[in-house]
Formats: C-alpha cells, sequence, structure tokens
C-alpha cells in the first residue's frame, strides 16, 4: 500500500481501514476518538512527538486528560458540535501546541464522518 | 514510583510522567524571555491564550497579550529589582469572537521575575470567581450603606412613579432642599440634570422591583447645584398583594464624598488605565454589560463607538513612544470632553477606545463621532518640540434585536471601523447590526 498524506481526501475512511501497525507507520500524528471523546487509536507518532506513551492515551479523556491545548472553542467544541449535531466534518486549521512544553506550529486536521466508528484528530509538525 | 532511579527504564518513566503532569496541570504555566519570547509553555496556557491571537503566533508573550493588557509589557520593563513578583494575578478582559460559546472572559495573570531574562508566567481562567465576587461586593456596599454613618442619610419615600412623598430634615441636612422643593417632584433632583434622564429615573425603579433594590454610586446635587459623591438606594416598599408592582419605595442618599477619596484609588487601580485615565477593558466591559443589561430588561437605545488612531505606530516609530503617549493622553481627553458625564471613555487595546453612549440612538451617536473626529483632525499638538497633528478612524453601532451581547455590538462596531480604515481613514461609518449579522 502507498504511503497516505496528511492533504489527501478521504482520509477518514483510509485511516478507518488501517490496523494499528500500519497507522504507526505513517509520518504525522493520528488519534482517534469514539463519541465520548475517549482515545481509541493513538500511533507512534504522536507518542514521539509528545513524549506520552500509548498506554498512557488510549481508553483516556482526550481533550481533558491527553491533550488539553485543544480543549477549546477552536478544536474540541468544532469536534463535539460536529459528533452531536451528527454533522460532517473535514477541516484543516493551523494551531500551536506545547509540544514537550515547548509551543510548536502544526497543522491540525478535524475528521467526522458519521459513517466512520471513530472521529480523527490529526497533527502534522 | 521509586525514590531510586537506577536504570534507564526508570528515568524514562519518571520523565514520562513529569511531562504528562504538566500536560494536564489545570493552570497555565510559562517560562519567558526578557523579551517575552516563550521558552516553555504547557497546554492550558496555550489554550487560554490561541483564541487572543487568532494568526496562532503565540511566540512571544507580550505581542500576544498586547491586544488585551497593552500594559503588561511596560509594568514588566518598568520592574527595576533583580527578582521578585511582577504583578499578582493582574486581570485582563478577553473578549470571545464567538458570543455564546463558553470561553473564558477574565484571564488573571501573575508574573515572577527569576533573573535578567528569566520570567515565569501563571495564567489561570478567573471567568467564574469574578462574577462571584461582584456579587460580594454589591451586598457589601449594601450593608455599607446601610449601617455606617447614620447622620449623613437624606431617607425619603417616593410614590409608585418616583416622585416625593414628604419633605423631612434628614433631606435638608444632605441636599439643602427645603419642603417646597421636593415635594412630589421626581426623585431626579438629587441628581445632575445629564445623568438623570427620565429613561434612568424609571430604570432604576424597574431594577429596584426585579432585584429588590438599585444601589448606585454617582455623582449627586445640592439644591444650589453644588455637587457631591454619593451613595444612593432605591428599594421598594412591601407590596400590598403579591407579584403586583409595590405602591412607593424608599430612597436613601448618602454622601460618600470622604470614603470616596481613598476608595478611588483602590477602584482606579481596578479599573482604569494607568496611563489615559480612562476605564481600562475591565471597568468599559463590566459597564457595557451593564448597560446591556438594562437594554434587555427595557428596550432603549445604546450606542457604541470604537475609535482608532490612524497611523499610531507611525508616530511612535518617527517620535518615540513618549510622544505617542502623549497622543494617546490627548486623545482620550478629546474623546471624554465630547460626551456626557454617565458616556462611559474606555482604552480597549493599544491605541483604540471604545465610547458607551446610552440612551443615545445611532443618528445622535453619529453626530457625536463627527464631533470627535473633526476635534482630533483640527487639533495642533505640541510634544517635546515637534508639532503633531492626527486623525482617528470610528465605527458607529447601536443596540437593536438583532444584537445578543456586548461583545456582537463591539464586533459589528469594530467591523464598521475596519471600513473607516479601508476607505482612507479620518472618517466615521455606521453600521446598523441586521439579522445576517
Amino acid at each position: 500500500m502507498s504511503q497516505l498524506e496528511f492533504s489527501q481526501p478521504n482520509l477518514g475512511e483510509e485511516l478507518s481501514k488501517m490496523t494499528d501497525i500500519e497507522l504507526d507507520a505513517l509520518d504525522f500524528g493520528v488519534t482517534g476518538l469514539d463519541e465520548e471523546g475517549l482515545v481509541t487509536k493513538y500511533n507512534t507518532y504522536l507518542a514521539n512527538l509528545s513524549g506520552v506513551s500509548i498506554q498512557k492515551a488510549v481508553g483516556f479523556h482526550y481533550f481533558s486528560n491527553v491533550a488539553p491545548c485543544m480543549n477549546n472553542f477552536m478544536v474540541a467544541q468544532k469536534l463535539e458540535d460536529a459528533i452531536d449535531e451528527s454533522k460532517p466534518l473535514d477541516e484543516t486549521i493551523n494551531y500551536v501546541l506545547s509540544v514537550r512544553m515547548k509551543p510548536t506550529k502544526v497543522k491540525l486536521r478535524l475528521i467526522h464522518d458519521c459513517n466512520l466508528l471513530d472521529s480523527y484528530v490529526l497533527v502534522m509538525t | 514510583m521509586t525514590a531510586h532511579l537506577n536504570t534507564k527504564e526508570d528515568l524514562n518513566s519518571e520523565y514520562e510522567t513529569l511531562l504528562q503532569f504538566l500536560y494536564i496541570a489545570p493552570v497555565g504555566l510559562i517560562q519567558l524571555k526578557a523579551d517575552g519570547e516563550v521558552v516553555m509553555i504547557n497546554p492550558l496556557a496555550t489554550q487560554l491564550l490561541m483564541p487572543i491571537k487568532p494568526d496562532g503566533d503565540i511566540s512571544n508573550f507580550f505581542n500576544t497579550i498586547e491586544s488585551v493588557a497593552p500594559e503588561l509589557r511596560n509594568i514588566c520593563s518598568s520592574f527595576s529589582k533583580k527578582r521578585g513578583q511582577i504583578c499578582d494575578a493582574l486581570r485582563v478582559q478577553l473578549m470571545a469572537d464567538i458570543p455564546g460559546k463558553e470561553d473564558p472572559k477574565i484571564l488573571a495573570v501573575s508574573l515572577l521575575k527569576l533573573d535578567a531574562d528569566r520570567l515565569m508566567a501563571v495564567i489561570s481562567d478567573v471567568t467564574i470567581v469574578v462574577k462571584r465576587e461582584r456579587q460580594l461586593q454589591q451586598n457589601e456596599a449594601w450593608f455599607n450603606a446601610i449601617f455606617s454613618g447614620v447622620t449623613d442619610y437624606a431617607l425619603m419615600s417616593l410614590n409608585h412613579e418616583g416622585k416625593v412623598e414628604k419633605w423631612n430634615l434628614s433631606i435638608e441636612r444632605v441636599s439643602n432642599y427645603k419642603p417646597i422643593e421636593v415635594e412630589n417632584k421626581p426623585y431626579s433632583i438629587f441628581f445632575p440634570a445629564d445623568t438623570a434622564d427620565e429613561n434612568r429615573l424609571k430604570d432604576r425603579l424597574a431594577e429596584a422591583n426585579t432585584s429588590g433594590w438599585s444601589l448606585l454610586e454617582s455623582w449627586c446635587v445640592k439644591s444650589d447645584g453644588s455637587k457631591f459623591w454619593g451613595s444612593s438606594i432605591i428599594a421598594p416598599l412591601e407590596k400590598s398583594i403579591k407579584d403586583s408592582l409595590p405602591q412607593g419605595y424608599s430612597l436613601i442618599i448618602r454622601d460618600i464624598s470622604e470614603k470616596q477619596d481613598s476608595v478611588n484609588d483602590i477602584l482606579k487601580s481596578f479599573y482604569s488605565d494607568p496611563l489615559t485615565g480612562v476605564q481600562n477593558r475591565r471597568g468599559f466591559y463590566d459597564a457595557a454589560n451593564i448597560e446591556f443589561d438594562r437594554f434587555t430588561k427595557r428596550a432603549r437605545p445604546l450606542s457604541l463607538l470604537i475609535i482608532d488612531a490612524d497611523f499610531f505606530k507611525k508616530i511612535n516609530d518617527t517620535y518615540g513612544h513618549h510622544v505617542g503617549d502623549e497622543v494617546l493622553k490627548h486623545l482620550s481627553k478629546t474623546l471624554q470632553q465630547c460626551v456626557r458625564d454617565i458616556d462611559v471613555v474606555g482604552r480597549l487595546g493599544g491605541e483604540e477606545f471604545g465610547v458607551l453612549l446610552p440612551s443615545t440612538d445611532i443618528i445622535v451617536a453619529s453626530q457625536i463621532a463627527e464631533r470627535m473626529r473633526k476635534s482630533i483632525a483640527e487639533a495642533k499638538l505640541q510634544i517635546d518640540g515637534h508639532e503633531i497633528r492626527y486623525t482617528i478612524s470610528i465605527g458607529v453601532s447601536t443596540v437593536n434585536e438583532y444584537v445578543t451581547g456586548v461583545d456582537m455590538l463591539i464586533k459589528i462596531a469594530d467591523q464598521a471601523l475596519y471600513e473607516s480604515k479601508r476607505s482612507g481613514r479620518n472618517r466615521i461609518t455606521e453600521t446598523i447590526p441586521m439579522a445576517s449579522n
């Protein structure tokens, strides 16, 4: 299979078909969230970026316990609204994350598709 | 976790735990250099600061916070000690860009100087705390008004329309009025004419009906026209039938001129801009929220001007910050001269000012704006041997049924201001809110 690109179309659908090992091979960060906001997927790229391992991320509430820096109207609210209202969302925004406490400019891509089990927050540095 | 760290794995695991501790800490922490460059920042600080800077560049703390707390950079640079607390829980009023979303409106910022090139900032969201404090303050003011210095009081009863029912000695003691001058007159005779129109008179009675009392610290007048700073409270008299309007009210006015001098200094530090003496962002928002609440209860005109000095950066760059500061002082003084006592002038950002005009429709508001524009355009300032001339651009808007809150009103006036800038500056633009806003 050819390598997926951060900005390619239909990325949500492609990601939903991938195994954990395939997700770990990607060169951007992938978080999968269930409709409660609990982390279901967390790839190696993200673990290396944040310094927080997969064991401390999967199963936890993403916006309160793993990535509170996205817990505002620009990210969390947008995704939660899309989930609550069952509306499709695929939006890329410029953002700043505290990566190991360093302010780091990133691109975030938020994906919610009612046909998929998980929503996605993707990070590209 | 063990206290003895032997292996590399132990260290790694501890590092991860520490990282996570900082990631989820429920308070914003930033380490910065003296010029404001952010060295370390935890996620909560990022979350609180990001909405202030729509372009997302929060790499410099002072640049980020400049639009909402322009004084912070100066406070830091004028801090002369080698180390120590620069400011403690300084309150910064934000504006949420999206009305209705639950975003922080007030941040508390503490700054600590560690050494010449290292500062720590602690940021937290105190929106709810401030709301609670305000309620407490109101209660306290009420008790103060009732219990202290009883001899200073004028106590009287008003009928259901707010007219004074009967003269008594306490009225003469505080205001020098004789019986004939007060009986059956509206209670507004105790207040300066330009602060007590008929609408405002009714507003306070309505406020007393709904919240149990209406408390105000303001200028009051004596029979000879001289002013004193007074606290006045209006409370409805017992209602004869439940849920009906009261038959009358009691009004107490107290001369608090002396108390005012000491309280003033404290209040000033909270609510006024140290450079220009006008309201700071927080004071302005407080006043705007009160006026907007009044509008929602009883629809009355309420207009807003947002004013920005044209090419201000150029003035600063050409003549230096000292001259820039003098220009801002001149601007705020001119704005104050163009408005009434009840209008509120505030400094909202670097060179941006807001003027709140209660009981004023958009036609009169535009006339006032034009007067301001003209006064500034015609003024010649002499500062440090330079002759300075400058202009301002103004956005005018007004409250109507489409306006959901203060943030929205300010945003619409801001857009009008932008239009004035875009079409050549030194002009005013008015925008009437519409459904599409």
